[in-house]
């Protein structure tokens, strides 16, 4: 079914530096839906991948198993030299590994202090069991963070259903930054988001890229993927169909990628 | 400028404490009338047979607001209650009361736990779990008590829930120091915060990396030891146990748990607002009879403020959701 075109699409010269995290052969089936399909790729501290593809073609399943929501039906993930045998939330967090989710999995009834800093909340001493909570320290903590993504917010504490879809975002970039020291996953960051917001995150990943931490980027808009993307990836029905650098590749190709025109063409 | 700064600053706590303010402030009304009306209801002893009445109801309420908070509910705890208690009696008569006693925690956290584990593997709503619970647990006392009542409770056992602290009765006692420590729980630990956050958004915690599993099985674990608790304290406070001991408990606990603030959906409330809406019914309640109302008011009342909770809790969400709305428009703009 490969065509040499397509092999030579996928099969992108190995750069020197070793792969932080690498997929190999990965299917996720959902009852008889197939969402992913021996899905290989390999990702590098610093470098941000454009990851895109139709609606349903696979993205955000293959962003949870990356993080450890989902279990995939087969295939391995190496993270570095280790291959966990089934990787959890707890253990992908563990690497370093975090995910700001599509449909944003805030707790619309925490403030967005507790938001950020929701599941590793600085703790002033500890009685068996029993974490007593540092608020001071959670605060400015997630104060900081939240800064760092571009945004005031007036009000740590009021529980985030109250902010607009941009604050929102921000507490969710904000929580995944907190423990994100080697791979960050946006499954699209912009999609709510007005134009400022936009160019604050795309600047964000740009900075997060820098500090040698891989990327992953979901998005539909193509301005925002060639705009900061070292790599695009396209998914179709849950298959890898292009594995290109950035800079050698043009719109019509990933369009073509994506929609399937142009192997169509070529089988 | 200050002046500014200090008024939204004091709409926010209203905000956050409005509803609690409210129930303080019917409380202190209701205790107000009883006063006027009846001379004897306002004294040191009738108050303390009030609060030893509601002691039952608030621990219930207790274990219920933790669940609710966390996203779930165990409708079977006025059975359970009735169990525990009924366990204790006859465990009370072959043993030392200090066995009863924890037996009949260890037997209320067991079945709490199987609850939680049935209601965690099927992924079915507590609520069809819990109600088949319920029938099957009061069967079981049924069946057990073959339909007559436990008695004959040794001395010792006996005496133990007529033991006083600081002029207290111990089932009081034992609601405040629970009520305490659940609002410390909930307020000041990971724990709470994780059960809160639970209540919010299950998912968003499961990625996060919190142990949704271990936290909801330990809350339904917790909530059947608390009921097991107070099933002994029952048994040894009326130095018996019978078979129709805590029937509609779950009714009176979820009614104060609702009309103190928690929300169903889970994710909100706290504990002094609970415990004011227990002091509220209960007083209410022992209100009517001490006025010579016929009793039988008292559950028209119940439902009524039942239904009043759940719409004001609706009413205010919707309001919330409106704000949202507004605001998101404005963003737009
Ligand atoms: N939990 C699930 N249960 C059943 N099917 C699922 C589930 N999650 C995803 N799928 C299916 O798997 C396929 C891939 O879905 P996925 O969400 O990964 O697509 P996507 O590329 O992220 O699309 P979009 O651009 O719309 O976000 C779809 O056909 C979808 O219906
Ligand atoms: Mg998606």
């Amino acid at each position: 079914m490969k065509s040499m075109a397509s092999d030579a699409a996928i099969s992108i010269p190995a750069p020197a530096r070793a792969a932080l995290m690498r997929c190999v052969g990965i299917s996720k089936f959902f009852g008889g839906v197939r969402a992913l399909h021996r899905v290989s790729l390999d990702l590098f501290p610093g470098e941000i991948v454009a990851l895109v593809g139709d609606n349903g073609a696979g993205k955000s399943t293959l962003v949870k198993i990356l993080s450890g929501i989902c279990q995939p039906d087969e295939g391995d993930l190496w993270f570095g030299e280790e291959r966990p045998q089934r990787l959890t939330a707890r253990q992908a967090r563990k690497f370093g590994v975090e995910t700001v989710y599509q449909h944003l999995s805030l707790c619309d009834n925490l403030g967005a202090a507790a938001n950020v800093m929701l599941g590793q909340e600085p703790v002033r001493w500890q009685l068996g069991p029993l974490r007593i909570l540092d608020e001071p320290r959670a605060r400015t903590e997630a104060m900081r963070r939240i800064g760092e993504v571009g945004v005031v917010l007036e009000d740590l504490n009021a529980p985030v259903r109250r902010l607009s879809g941009g604050q929102r975002q921000a507490v969710a970039i904000a929580r995944a930054m907190v423990n994100a020291h080697r791979l960050v996953m946006f499954d699209e960051p912009t999609a709510a988001l007005g134009v400022k917001q936009t160019h604050a995150t795309l600047e964000l990943i740009r900075r997060v890229a820098q500090q040698g931490i891989a990327v992953v980027l979901i998005s539909h808009n193509l301005d925002d993927v060639f705009a900061v993307s070292m790599r695009i990836v396209a998914l179709r029905h849950g298959q890898v169909c292009l594995n290109v650098p950035t800079e050698k590749t043009s719109r019509a190709t990933v369009v073509a990628a994506m929609t399937g025109v142009a192997l169509e063409g070529r089988e | 400028m200050a002046g500014n700064a200090i008024v939204p600053l004091w709409r926010r706590w209203l905000k956050d404490n409005g509803r609690n303010l409210g129930l303080a402030l019917a409380l202190g009304l209701a205790l107000l009338v009883l006063a006027v009306l009846s001379p004897k209801y306002m004294t040191f002893d009738n108050l303390v047979v009030v609060a030893l009445q509601m002691a039952f109801i608030g621990i219930a309420a207790l274990g219920t607001t933790h669940l609710v908070i966390g996203g779930n509910i165990d409708l079977s705890i006025g059975s359970l209650f009735a169990l525990t208690a009924v366990c204790a009696a006859m465990l009370a008569k072959v043993s030392p009361p200090f066995v009863a006693i924890l037996g009949a925690i260890l037997l209320g956290s067991a079945i709490g736990l199987l609850n939680g584990a049935l209601i965690w593997r099927v992924k079915l709503s507590p609520i069809i779990i819990t109600l088949g619970s319920l029938a099957i647990l009061r069967g079981v006392v049924l069946l057990l008590t073959g339909g007559y009542s436990v008695r004959g409770v040794p001395s010792l056992f006996g005496e133990i829930g007529q033991w006083r602290l600081v002029g207290l009765p111990l089932p009081v006692c034992t609601l405040l120091g629970l009520a305490a420590f659940a609002h410390f729980i909930l307020t000041h630990t990971t724990l709470g915060r994780h059960l809160f956050a639970i209540g919010g958004n299950r998912e968003a915690c499961e990625a996060a990396g919190i142990p949704v599993r271990r936290l909801v099985l330990g809350s339904f674990l917790i909530n059947g030891g608390i009921i097991g608790l107070s099933g002994a304290l029952a048994a040894s406070r009326f130095g018996s146990a019978s078979p129709s001991f805590g029937i509609a408990l779950e009714l009176d606990a979820i009614t104060a748990v609702l009309l103190g603030g928690v929300a169903f959906t889970g994710g909100e409330g706290n504990v002094l607002g609970v415990m004011l809406a227990v002091a509220l019914l209960g007083v209410i309640n022992s209100g009517i009879v001490s006025l010579g109302i016929d009793p039988n008011y008292a559950e028209v009342v119940k439902g009524a403020t039942l239904i009043a909770a759940v719409t004001l809790n609706q009413l205010s969400h919707e309001a919330r959701e409106q704000h949202r709305k507004r605001s998101a428009m404005r963003e737009l703009l």
